[in-house]
């Protein structure tokens, strides 16, 4: 993927050019390009004077960070512990079936990339998926949540 | 008006302000409370408050009805949304569009309840539209979560028109060290987990020779099961601000750092949004109020990580760097953030401290016990008819909250134990119901406080595949930096992945109990010495249903796939064809009104048949 | 340097104040098993759990790693209780079904007992090397060396030291410093004629212009320059020969 560079250096500008706007910069990466590029890392680098070990320790250790670009929405399925009562995993599976991917994988056409979560706290809707940052959807009836995934160009 | 021109200078300004807005606010009619919180959004709520506008709209009530959807504050009674209340004692629950002409017409400009909107009693099937006749509300205490319900969290003079940021001019009246006495006597103990006092804490880092010192928020609520703070800082930041100003002046800091939850998009929005206003007020910044005090708040996402919730890991991950634990033999009041004095408190005790300090540490000590005073907020979730955002005194009991918070059990079924302290905490049997909720007596009995998660369940809950799931939830989570975290839970999970899938074997469980020991005296921070509790309380108190598992192969709950399996009792079945549209494999076959079979070699034994069933005719052997 | 007087195993020992409990006990002829810790590193990460011991102080026992716990003022240590022995049986033992193939850990196991790990072991490239992933190499890089080559990636069961983005390191200088502090010989460097192979990158060695024996990366060479200032005419020849 081209990634343009004055996109990376006018996310970096945004913040204070010490070690610790590093997760920051990082997580406008991710929002940005749907994942950290390496490029994007050496930039930091060279900016904020931080070895590029460090960056690339920081990048692989936090969760909310890809090394691969995702898709263009994401699907978390959560499994706290409500969720998990009330049949997460098998909820899962069954998008999982449907997307034709296991978790953690982007579908061939970059729709979507299936997440499992640690809890979104919307344990009243258990067992919940959430897709992108605000839509919310009750998965008690698997059916329905497969229909409203459809609505995701 | 310009930022410059909007800064209270001074504590009599910021009272004038106050008297200012609150008479601005002043309706003819009652403000209209949609609940945003994320559960009732989901249920619908954006178009139960589209209604209400339109119809305020074409009535011509505009100006005379507040209409406050807030994007976020919960009001509590998630799994009946979306909820609408009115700023008095009436409630409304599942409210639909079309509900909206009739609540404007009858509650809003007549002022008459319609109890059809109300709760309905499962037994009695009476109806109650008012928070002090339905269960759910009436056994709570709103200390903490009373303004969540009719404060704008976007709305600054909202907060201050109900009294906000009033603590500050009392505390900054106080020598810091009077401030540290009050909070030491009102007895407040960190909501985060340990209980530790808050008061000792402020005074060793105060203590503590240092031109520097911070005050932080821990907001990275991971637990599972857990939303508490998710819901205080998407619903009232600014108490949390407000808390942390008053540490800052006590303990002598001027930085702050609120370390916030990726998972919690809205909670970083709102909470940044609070910080830019309460600055462009002057109650952050250079000179607060007037008064010369300093002090000033970064707000952090985390980047997914559950151990950044401990607190050295979560000092590494605002420098930027990752999160992993340090050895605490020399505590974070002494070398914390930056190695210097710093004081981290989570997001629920900064929202106690303005109480405190306004009404004093007595009135404080009237609610709850002695050992921990004050309330706590719980996330009610799982098998209870109903779930949500609560609110009891400490002390309360766990049946208490269960049945009479939490109306029983749903579907009828037993109940069998709660889960408190998510991943570090455990579970304890319904035997042991009438247990205190306090942070000594669940540690006693083998669990503890966390942060107020509280999963109910049921007699369909295996104890083991419980057990399991936390310990692979800890296993992915390990930072990986010891080796007993490290390597010692992969190993534990397989264990319990073995004994859930009838590969169990004796002596599986000493095997288990030995690694526990391991990682409770070895592991080098917190998440690891307290992993052990899920498989140490699910031992104690719910052995036979390991041994169950591993002798005869036999999943008591009904729940481990490969030691059960699934039909429909055809006297039961009423062929209403429900399970067939659900059931993923598509493997339950049958005529409508007629029984319905299961085909047993298609069947994944996902349960999802179980579940949506209303007349109980599944049955799992 | 403050002295002060602390107990380990019923003895009274002269310690100076803050330094680790480690330190003290070894320098006064008491041995502690430990792999992760080393005397030029500024904090110890603590994190392989083999030197643990048990203190008592302000009336509250508990297990600690002696690597980085501090001697204070009226600490009582022992190193060989019932407990102590216990858990660091089992911290072994999980070392082993990590690194069955390493030596050193092997040889631990055997000194506390353990003929084979009742675990479950980790199969596959990734897993079955000697790393106990304890990251005193990274340390020791960062610290000692000072050039931030190698850092830990990853976590949890997979964490593991390696260069930015698993490609040969820009700033690796071949220095070995990493595998020589290794405490498991899992680190890789191979010296073969003028050329040493680490971390998947190849470098040209200077040869001793007495003994032609190749004895230094030449871009050590560059870096040490660099920081120091030292005169290049230095590196002619090899420690031995200078």
């Amino acid at each position: 993927m081209e990634i343009d560079i004055r996109k990376i250096d006018e996310i970096i500008e945004r913040y204070d050019k010490s070690e610790e706007s590093l997760l920051a910069i990082l997580q406008d990466f991710q929002h940005t390009f749907r994942y950290v590029p390496e490029q994007g890392m050496k930039r930091i680098s060279e900016v904020l004077d931080i070895p590029e070990s460090k960056i690339y320790g920081v990048g692989t250790f936090y969760k909310a960070l890809s090394l691969k670009p995702v898709g263009r929405h994401t699907c978390k399925v959560c499994t706290g512990t409500a969720c998990h009562l009330k049949g997460a995993h098998t909820l899962t599976d069954i998008i999982g079936k449907e997307l034709d991917v296991e978790p953690g994988e982007t579908t061939r056409d970059g729709r979507f990339t299936l997440q499992t979560v640690n809890c979104v706290g919307a344990c009243a809707l258990a067992p919940v998926v959430m897709v992108d940052d605000d839509d919310y959807y009750e998965g008690s009836s698997p059916q329905d949540v497969l229909k409203n995934l459809r609505k995701y160009k | 008006m310009t930022m410059e021109n909007r800064k209270l200078q001074s504590v009599a300004a910021l009272e004038s302000y106050r008297t200012k807005i609150a008479e601005s606010q002043k309706n003819e009619y009652p403000v209209i409370y949609v609940c945003g919180g994320t559960p009732c959004l989901a249920k619908g709520s954006r178009a139960v408050t589209e209604a209400f506008k339109k119809e305020i709209e074409s009535q011509g009530l505009a100006c005379k009805v507040e209409l406050r959807h807030k994007v976020t504050g919960c009001q509590g009674f998630c799994s009946k949304g979306p909820v609408v209340s009115f700023g008095n004692d009436t409630v409304y629950l599942e409210v639909k569009p079309e509900h909206v002409p009739e609540i404007i017409e009858k509650t809003v400009k007549n002022a008459q309840v319609i109890e059809s909107l109300g709760y309905k009693d499962p037994q009695t099937k009476k109806r109650a539209a008012s928070f002090q006749g339905i269960p759910f509300y009436a056994h709570q205490k709103g200390m903490i979560l009373k303004d969540l319900r009719e404060i704008d969290p976007l709305e600054i003079d909202d907060y201050i028109a109900r009294g906000g940021y009033a603590s500050l001019a009392k505390a900054f009246a106080m020598d810091p060290e009077k401030v540290i006495d009050l909070v030491d006597q009102s007895g407040l103990r960190g909501r985060g987990g340990g209980g530790f006092p808050a008061g000792t804490k402020w005074r060793s880092c105060r203590a503590i020779d240092s031109e520097v010192r911070y005050v932080l928020c821990n907001g990275d609520e991971g637990d599972p099961g857990a939303f508490m703070d998710r819901s205080i800082m998407e619903g009232n930041p600014h108490a949390v601000i407000e808390g942390m100003i008053v540490g800052a002046w006590a303990v002598g800091a001027h930085h702050g750092y609120a370390y916030i939850r990726d998972e919690y998009p809205l909670a970083v929005k709102v909470m940044k949004k609070a910080v830019e206003d309460a600055a462009a007020m002057g109650l952050l910044g250079r000179n607060i109020l007037g008064t010369g005090f300093d002090f000033d708040i970064k707000i952090t996402r985390g980047g997914g990580a559950f151990v950044c919730g401990e607190s050295s890991a979560l000092m590494r991950s605002i420098e930027g760097k990752v999160g992993e634990p340090r050895a605490k033999y020399i505590r974070s009041v002494e070398k914390g953030l930056y190695d210097l004095p710093t004081v981290l408190n989570n997001v629920e005790t900064w929202t106690n401290v303005p109480l405190i300090v306004n009404n004093g540490p007595k009135w404080y000590r009237q609610t709850g016990t002695q050992g921990s005073p004050g309330t706590k907020v719980f996330s009610l979730a799982g098998k209870a008819v109903n779930t949500g955002l609560v609110e009891v005194p400490m002390g309360t009991t766990i049946r208490e909250l269960v049945e009479k918070v939490g109306g029983g059990i749903r579907s009828g079924r037993k109940f069998k134990a709660v889960q408190t302290g998510g991943p570090s905490g455990g579970c304890i049997p319904e035997s042991l119901a009438d247990l205190p909720i306090d942070f000594d007596s669940l540690s006693k009995a083998g669990s503890m406080m966390g942060s107020g998660g509280i999963i109910v369940m049921d007699e369909a809950t295996c104890m083991v595949d419980v057990a399991k799931y936390f310990i692979s939830f800890l296993a992915e989570e390990s930072c990986g930096k010891c080796s007993p975290c490290r390597d010692g839970l992969p190993r534990m999970k397989q264990i319990l992945t073995d004994i859930t899938e009838g590969r169990g074997k004796e002596g599986d469980i000493e095997l288990l109990e030995e690694l526990c020991d391991v990682l409770s005296y070895g592991a080098l921070c917190g998440l690891g010495s307290s992993a052990p509790n899920p498989v140490l309380s699910t031992i104690k108190y719910f052995r036979e249903e390991y041994e169950a598992h591993i002798r005869d192969k036999r999943c008591p709950a009904g729940v481990c796939r490969n030691l059960v399996t699934f039909h429909i009792d055809a006297d039961a079945c009423t062929g209403c064809t429900l399970c067939a549209k659900q059931c993923p494999q598509e493997c339950i076959t049958g005529e409508r009104k007629q029984a319905h079979v299961i085909d047993q070699s298609r069947c994944i034994k996902c349960g999802v048949c179980r579940d949506v069933c209303k007349f109980d005719a599944v049955r799992v052997e | 340097m403050e002295k002060i007087t602390i107990k380990i195993n019923g003895k009274d020992i002269e310690a100076v104040k803050d330094q680790s409990v480690l330190e003290a006990a070894r320098e006064n002829g008491i041995a502690i098993p430990a792999l992760c810790s080393h005397p030029e590193i500024e904090t110890q990460a603590g994190s392989c759990r083999v030197c643990l011991v048990e203190v008592s102080q302000n009336g509250r026992t508990r297990l600690v790693t002696s690597c980085n716990y501090p001697v204070r003022k009226g600490l009582e240590v022992r190193t060989d209780t019932d407990l102590v022995r216990r858990i660091r049986k089992g911290v072994v033992e999980l070392l082993l079904s990590r690194t069955p193939d390493a030596p050193v850990i092997q040889k631990l196991a055997r000194e506390n007992g353990i003929e084979e790990s009742r675990f479950f072991v980790d199969e596959g490239e990734h897993y079955r090397n000697r790393c106990i992933a304890c990251s005193l190499c990274t340390q020791v890089c960062e610290e000692v060396v000072g050039v931030s080559a190698i850092s830990m990636l990853d976590r949890g069961r997979d964490k593991s030291p390696g260069t930015p983005y698993l490609k040969p390191s820009q700033a690796c200088i071949g220095c070995g410093a990493c595998a020589y502090a290794c405490p498991t010989e899992a680190i890789s460097m191979t010296d073969e004629g003028e050329t040493r192979k680490i971390w998947g990158k190849e470098f040209k060695m200077v040869t001793c212009s007495v003994c032609g024996k190749p004895y230094i990366p030449e871009a050590q060479v560059d870096w040490i320059v660099k920081t120091t200032g030292k005169d290049r005419a230095f590196f002619d020849k090899c420690p031995d020969h200078r």
